[in-house]
C-alpha cells in the first residue's frame, strides 16, 4: 500500500505528501482515541493484578505496588471454567450460525422479493423490538418449560435459527443497497432466488454478514438473563454465570472479578481481529487511501 | 417504505382497537403446576436455591447441607448457586411456571409481601407438628416471616447496625477512647473534633449520618418507629421525632456542604475502598459483619464498637437490621421433605457453624449466644459478635407494608431532596408521607 | 452543487430489463413467502403467544404468581392520575434518548471513516476502538462507578490535566444522565463496526468520478460516502432510538440500591417498570407501561419512517 520513495524536488508539494501528512493526523487521533479508550481497561486489567488488601487502599493506586500474576491462575482454580467455557462455545457456535443463515435468508425474502404484504410483515418485525423483553420474561419461561426445554440449550439456540428483529433489518439494508439488475442477470442465467442469496448476496454482503456474525458471537457469549433463565444445572452454566461467583452481595472480589472478565473477553477479540479480513477486502475502494 | 409506515399505524390502530375489545369482556387464568418425578432411588432430591456461591460461603453452606444429607436417608438436598440478585427474578418465573425450587433464600423484609402475593408456601401446618421450632428465633425475625399471623418462612441470618470508633484517632484528638458518644449530641460534638482540615479540603471526617445507614434508620433509632406504624397499619413519616431526626441530618450535612459529602461519598460508594478502613472516617455505622473488613484490611487497626447513638439520654438506642429466610416456594414439589432441611438449616448445630464461619448473626438465639464465645474468634471478634447479639434486642426490622409495597421508592426521593436543599425537613416529608397515602389508597381500590 | 451520477456495475450493461408475466409474479411471491418462513413459524412460535399474553395482562392485576384478574382500564388510568414518578421517567428517559442517539450516531460514523484508512496497524486500532463495546455486563458498570469517582476516578483526573474540576457524576443530579451518556460514548465501537461495514459498499468508481471534478476530502465525505451510508444511518438511528428508550441495566446498576436515585435522576421508564413488575409484583401495570412505551416508539419509528425517503439513498432499490 505505502508508496515507494519520492526523489523529485517536488516532493512537498506532491500528492503523496499530501497524502502522507493526512496520514499522520489520523494516526495521532488514533493513538490518543486509543489511549482514552484503553484508560479504563487498564484499570480492570490493574485491578486484576492487585489483592484484595490493595484493592481496599484509599486513595486506589493507578499501577499495582504488587504484581499477582498468580490472580489468572487462581481465578481459573475457584470453578469448572474449562466446563464453563466448553458450554459457552457451543451455545455460541449454534447462535452464530443460526443467526447468520436465518437472518440473511430472511432479510433477502424482504429487500429483493417482491409478494403480497411484505411491507406489513416487515413492520411486524420492527414492532417487536419495542416491546421490553421484562414483559415478555415469564410467559415465554413458561412456554418452554411446558415443552420441557428447561435446563437444556434449546431455549438458548433454537430462537437464532428463526431469525431476530434486530439482523433482519441490518440485513435487509444492506441488501437494499445492492442492486436490482445483478439478480436480473442472473435470473436470465437460469438462477432461482436460493441461488442468488447463496451465491451472489452472501458474498456481496460479506461485510455485513461478518457484522451479524461478530454481534451474534458477542451476544451469545455474554448473555447473562438466558442461561440464568433456562439453566439448573451447574454443570451446564456459563461463562457469564461461573463469573458471578466473585460477586457477593457486600464481599466481591475484584481482583479475580475482572481476571476473570479479562480472560473472558480473549476469544471475542480473537474473533474480532480474525473477522476483519472481511472489513479489509474493500478497502481500497474507500474515501482518503487512493494512492 | 410508505407501506411500512401505513403499516405501523393501523398496527397501532389494531391495538388501540384490540384493548377496547378486551375492556369489555373478561376472564380468569391461573398459573397451573405439573408433577415430575425425582427421586433419586429411595432419597428424595430437593432442590435448594442460594446465592451463596463465593469462596467463602459456598464452603459452609455445602458442609451444612453435607451433613444433614448424611444425617439420614430419606432426603438429598441438592444446592444449586444463583448469583445474588438474579435468583429471585428466576424464582418467580419458575413458581409462574409452576416448577420452583424446594426451597430457596430470600429477603426477610418481604417475606409478607410474597406470601401475599402467593409466591411461597404457609408454614402453619409444620409449626403445629413441632411448636418448639418457633421458639428457637429472635422474636422479631420471627415476627418478621409472618403473614396475616402464619408464618411463610423461617429466618435464616440478620444483621445488625451498630456503631465503630477507631480509638487512636479518639486519643489523637484528645477524646476519651474508650468513651464512645452516647447521643446524637455527643456524636456531633465528637465528630466535629475529630475532623481534620487542610485548607478547604477534609483529610479525615470525624462522622457522616449519612454513611452506611441513611435517614430511615435514625427516625427508627430516635423513637423506635420508622416510616411505617404496623400496629395502626399506616404511614408516619412526617410524625415529629422523624421531622426531628431528618433535620438533625441536614444540619449535620450542612456543616460539611454538598460538595465535601457528595465527593465524599462517591469516592466511597462503591464496595472497594471504607472511608473507615480507611482511615478517613473516625466513626462510622455498618453492620456488625463489617469487623471483617476492619479485620482483613485493616492493618490492626485499634476500634471500639457499641450500639447507635440516642438521639437523647433514655429515648433508647434502637436499631435497624435486614438479612435472610428460608423458604418454601409456591407450588414446590416436595414441601414435607424441604420442612425436614428447613429445620436442620435453622437448627442450633447449622445456624452456629454458619454464625462462626462467616462472622454473621444468625437468626437462631442460642446459635448466635454460643458463636460469640466460641475459640475460633479472635478477642476483637468475640466483643463485635457479643455486642450484635446483644444488640438483637434493640434491634428492629422493617418487613414491606403490604399496602404500600413500594413506598421506600416515594420516600427515599423526597428524602435526597432535603439533603440537597430543595425542600425542608416537613415539607419533604409532608410530600412524602401524601405521596404514600395516596399509593395506599390507590391500592386499596 | 451537482449531484453525484451513480455508476451502475458493469455487470448489468449486459442484459436488459425483462418485464415479468404474472404467473412469474405469482411464483414469485410464493418464494418470498419461502423466504420469510422461518421469522413467521419463529414469530408464531416463541413470539405471539408472550406478547399477546403481556397485552391481555395489561388490563388485569397479574402479579406473576397467582391473581390475574381483569380490571379493565384502571392500569392505564393509574398511570395518568396516580403515579407521578412515571413523567419524571418518561421525561428523564427523552432526556438521554435526544442527547445520546445523535452523539453515538455522529460518533460511530466519524469513528468508522478514521478507521476505514489505509494506515498500517489499522486491525489493531479497530480492535481496540471495538473493545468497550464487547465488554458488557454489571461487571463494566461496576468499573465506571470507580473511573467516574470526583476526585480518585480516572476521568476528573484526566480532564484535571487539561484544568477542568470534574463534577461529582454519579451523586449530582444534574449530572448523572450525562454520566450515562458519557459511558455510552466510550462504547461507540459496536456502531461503528455497522457503518465500517457499510463503508465497504461504497464504489470506488464514485470517488474516481468526483475527483475528476476536483472535489476535496470534505466535500467526497458529504457528498458520497454520507450519501451512499444513509441506509446504516437509518438503521442505526431507528435501532438506537429504540435501545435508548429502553435504558435499564446502567440506571439498575449505578444508581443507589437500584432506585433510580440520587433524587429520581436516573429513574428511566423500564427500571420504573422493572420496580413495578419484579419488586411490586404489579406485573399488569408493568404490561400496560410496557404497551405505552410501545406506541410512544412506534410513533417515532413510524415518524422515522415518514421522513427516511428524503434523506435515506438506496442504490439497489428501484423506486416507483
Amino acid at each position: 500500500m505505502s508508496a515507494a520513495a519520492q526523489t523529485k524536488e517536488n516532493y512537498f508539494k506532491s500528492a503523496n505528501f499530501k497524502k502522507k501528512t493526512g496520514q499522520t493526523i489520523v494516526l495521532i487521533v488514533l493513538i490518543l482515541g486509543s489511549l482514552l479508550i484503553l484508560s479504563p481497561i487498564w484499570w480492570m486489567i490493574a485491578t486484576s493484578l492487585k489483592d484484595m488488601k490493595e484493592i481496599m487502599t484509599y486513595p486506589p493506586t493507578f499501577i499495582p505496588k504488587e504484581w499477582h500474576w498468580e490472580n489468572y491462575l487462581i481465578t481459573l482454580q475457584k470453578g469448572p471454567f474449562l466446563q464453563y467455557t466448553l458450554n459457552t462455545l457451543f451455545i455460541t457456535v449454534f447462535v452464530v450460525i443460526g443467526n447468520v443463515v436465518a437472518n440473511s435468508f430472511i432479510a433477502y425474502g424482504f429487500a429483493k422479493i417482491h409478494f403480497k404484504g411484505r411491507n406489513v410483515l416487515f413492520a411486524c418485525v420492527l414492532a417487536t423490538m419495542m416491546i421490553p423483553g421484562f414483559v415478555t420474561l415469564v410467559p415465554q419461561y413458561v412456554i418452554y418449560a411446558k415443552l420441557g426445554w428447561l435446563n437444556t440449550y434449546l431455549p438458548l439456540i433454537l430462537p437464532a435459527f428463526f431469525g431476530s428483529a434486530f439482523n433482519i433489518f441490518l440485513l435487509r439494508q444492506f441488501f437494499l443497497t445492492i442492486p436490482n439488475e445483478l439478480i436480473e442477470a442472473a435470473k436470465i442465467d437460469g438462477a432461482n432466488h436460493l441461488y442468488i442469496w447463496w451465491k451472489i448476496f452472501i458474498p456481496l454482503a460479506k461485510p455485513a454478514i461478518a457484522t451479524v456474525a461478530i454481534f451474534s458471537f458477542n451476544g451469545a457469549w455474554n448473555d447473562f438473563l438466558g442461561p440464568l433463565l433456562y439453566i439448573n444445572d451447574e454443570s451446564l452454566y456459563t461463562l457469564q454465570l461461573g463469573l458471578q461467583i466473585f460477586k457477593g452481595q457486600n464481599d466481591t472480589q475484584w481482583n479475580f472479578l475482572m481476571a476473570g472478565s479479562l480472560m473472558v473477553l480473549l476469544p471475542v477479540i480473537t474473533i474480532f481481529f480474525f473477522f476483519q479480513r472481511y472489513f479489509i477486502e474493500g478497502m481500497n475502494l474507500t474515501a482518503g487511501s487512493k494512492g | 417504505m410508505k407501506t411500512v409506515r401505513k403499516t405501523l399505524v393501523s398496527l397501532l390502530i389494531l391495538a388501540i382497537s384490540f384493548s377496547l375489545i378486551l375492556a369489555g369482556c373478561s376472564s380468569k387464568e391461573s398459573g397451573g403446576s405439573k408433577s415430575s418425578g425425582t427421586k433419586d432411588g429411595e432419597k428424595v432430591v430437593i432442590d435448594f436455591w442460594t446465592f451463596w456461591g463465593s469462596e467463602t460461603r459456598r464452603p459452609i453452606i455445602e458442609k451444612i447441607i453435607d451433613d444433614f444429607n448424611k444425617s439420614q436417608d430419606k432426603i438429598e438436598v441438592k444446592h444449586t448457586y444463583l448469583p445474588w440478585g438474579d435468583v429471585w427474578t428466576k424464582n418467580l418465573a419458575s413458581i409462574a411456571a409452576g416448577n420452583p425450587a424446594d426451597l430457596i433464600i430470600n429477603d426477610i423484609n418481604a417475606v409478607g409481601h410474597r406470601a401475599q402475593n402467593n409466591q411461597n408456601t404457609n408454614l402453619a401446618k409444620y409449626l403445629e407438628q413441632d411448636p418448639e421450632v418457633k421458639d428457637r428465633f429472635y422474636p422479631e425475625l420471627y415476627n418478621a416471616s409472618l403473614y396475616e399471623g402464619d408464618p411463610y418462612a423461617l429466618p435464616f441470618n440478620t444483621d445488625t447496625r451498630l456503631m465503630f470508633w477507631n480509638k487512636d484517632m479518639f486519643e489523637e484528638a484528645g477524646l476519651d477512647p474508650n468513651t464512645p458518644p452516647k447521643t446524637w449530641a455527643e456524636l456531633e460534638e465528637m465528630g466535629k473534633k475529630l475532623d481534620v482540615k487542610k485548607g478547604d479540603k477534609y483529610e479525615r471526617i470525624g462522622y457522616l449520618p449519612n454513611q452506611g445507614i441513611g435517614a430511615d434508620v435514625w427516625m427508627i433509632n430516635a423513637d423506635g418507629k420508622g416510616y411505617w406504624d404496623f400496629d395502626a397499619k399506616k404511614a408516619i413519616i412526617n410524625d415529629e421525632t422523624n421531622v426531628e431526626a431528618l433535620t438533625w441530618m441536614k444540619n449535620y450535612y450542612d456543616y460539611y456542604g454538598d460538595k465535601t459529602i457528595n465527593s465524599f461519598k462517591a469516592e466511597f460508594g462503591e464496595q472497594t475502598a471504607d472511608p473507615f478502613v480507611a482511615g478517613k472516617l473516625a466513626i462510622t455505622t455498618d453492620n456488625a459483619n463489617f469487623f471483617t473488613k476492619i479485620r482483613d484490611y485493616g492493618d490492626g487497626m485499634n476500634f471500639g464498637v457499641a450500639p447507635l447513638p440516642a438521639m437523647e439520654e433514655g429515648s433508647g438506642n434502637s436499631s435497624w437490621g435486614g438479612g435472610f429466610v428460608a423458604e418454601i416456594p409456591k407450588g414446590a414439589k416436595h414441601p414435607d421433605e424441604a420442612w425436614e432441611f428447613l429445620k436442620y438449616l435453622t437448627d442450633v448445630q447449622a445456624q452456629e457453624y454458619w454464625a462462626v464461619k462467616n462472622f454473621d448473626v444468625v437468626a437462631n438465639k442460642e446459635a448466635a449466644e454460643k458463636a460469640a464465645g466460641s475459640a475460633e474468634f479472635s478477642e476483637e471478634g468475640k466483643m463485635v459478635y457479643s455486642e450484635a447479639a446483644e444488640n438483637m434486642k434493640q434491634t428492629l426490622l422493617t418487613p414491606t407494608p403490604n399496602e404500600a409495597p413500594d413506598y421506600i421508592n416515594l420516600i427515599q426521593p423526597e428524602i435526597e431532596s432535603v439533603l440537597l436543599g430543595k425542600k425542608s425537613p416537613k415539607e419533604g416529608l409532608d410530600a412524602a408521607q401524601k405521596a404514600v397515602e395516596e399509593l395506599v389508597k390507590s391500592n386499596k381500590k | 452543487m451537482e449531484r453525484i451520477v451513480i455508476n451502475k456495475p458493469e455487470i448489468t450493461k449486459k442484459y436488459k430489463k425483462q418485464k415479468a408475466s404474472s404467473s412469474l409474479q405469482r411464483k414469485e411471491g410464493l418464494q418470498g413467502y419461502l423466504f420469510i418462513a422461518p421469522w413467521i413459524i419463529g414469530f408464531l412460535f416463541f413470539m405471539a403467544g408472550p406478547l399477546l399474553f403481556s397485552l391481555y395482562g395489561s388490563f388485569t392485576n397479574f402479579n406473576i404468581t397467582s391473581k390475574m384478574d381483569f380490571i379493565g382500564l384502571d392500569n392505564f388510568k393509574k398511570m395518568f392520575t396516580n403515579d407521578p414518578i412515571i413523567w419524571l421517567s418518561l421525561k428523564n428517559t427523552l432526556y438521554f434518548v435526544v442527547i445520546s442517539v445523535p452523539l453515538t450516531t455522529a460518533g460511530a460514523v466519524m469513528l468508522a471513516v478514521l478507521l476505514n484508512q489505509g494506515i498500517k496497524g489499522m486491525r489493531v486500532f479497530r480492535t481496540i476502538f471495538y473493545l468497550p463495546a464487547v465488554l458488557s455486563g454489571v461487571g463494566v458498570y461496576l468499573l465506571w462507578m470507580q473511573l467516574l469517582s470526583p476526585s480518585s476516578g480516572l476521568v476528573n483526573t484526566l480532564l484535571g490535566f487539561v484544568g477542568i474540576d470534574g463534577p461529582a457524576w454519579l451523586t449530582d443530579p444534574s449530572w448523572t444522565k450525562n454520566a450515562l451518556i458519557f459511558m455510552k460514548m466510550w462504547s461507540v465501537g459496536g456502531g461503528m463496526l455497522l457503518y465500517l461495514a457499510s463503508l465497504q459498499g461504497v464504489s470506488q468508481s464514485l470517488y474516481e468520478a468526483a475527483e475528476i471534478d476536483g472535489a476535496t476530502s470534505f466535500r467526497k465525505f458529504f457528498h458520497i460516502t454520507l450519501p451512499m451510508i444513509t441506509p446504516v444511518i437509518f438503521f442505526d438511528l431507528v435501532t438506537s432510538t429504540i435501545g435508548a428508550f429502553q435504558i435499564f441495566q446502567e440506571a439498575y446498576v449505578m444508581s443507589e440500591s437500584g432506585d433510580g436515585g440520587p433524587a429520581n435522576s436516573l429513574v428511566f421508564f423500564n427500571l420504573h417498570m422493572w420496580n413495578k413488575a419484579f419488586e411490586v409484583f404489579d406485573m399488569g401495570y408493568a404490561m400496560a407501561m410496557s404497551w405505552v412505551l410501545f406506541i410512544i416508539i412506534l410513533v417515532l419509528t413510524v415518524f422515522n419512517l415518514k421522513i427516511a425517503p428524503r434523506w435515506v439513498h438506496y442504490e439497489g432499490e428501484d423506486r416507483k
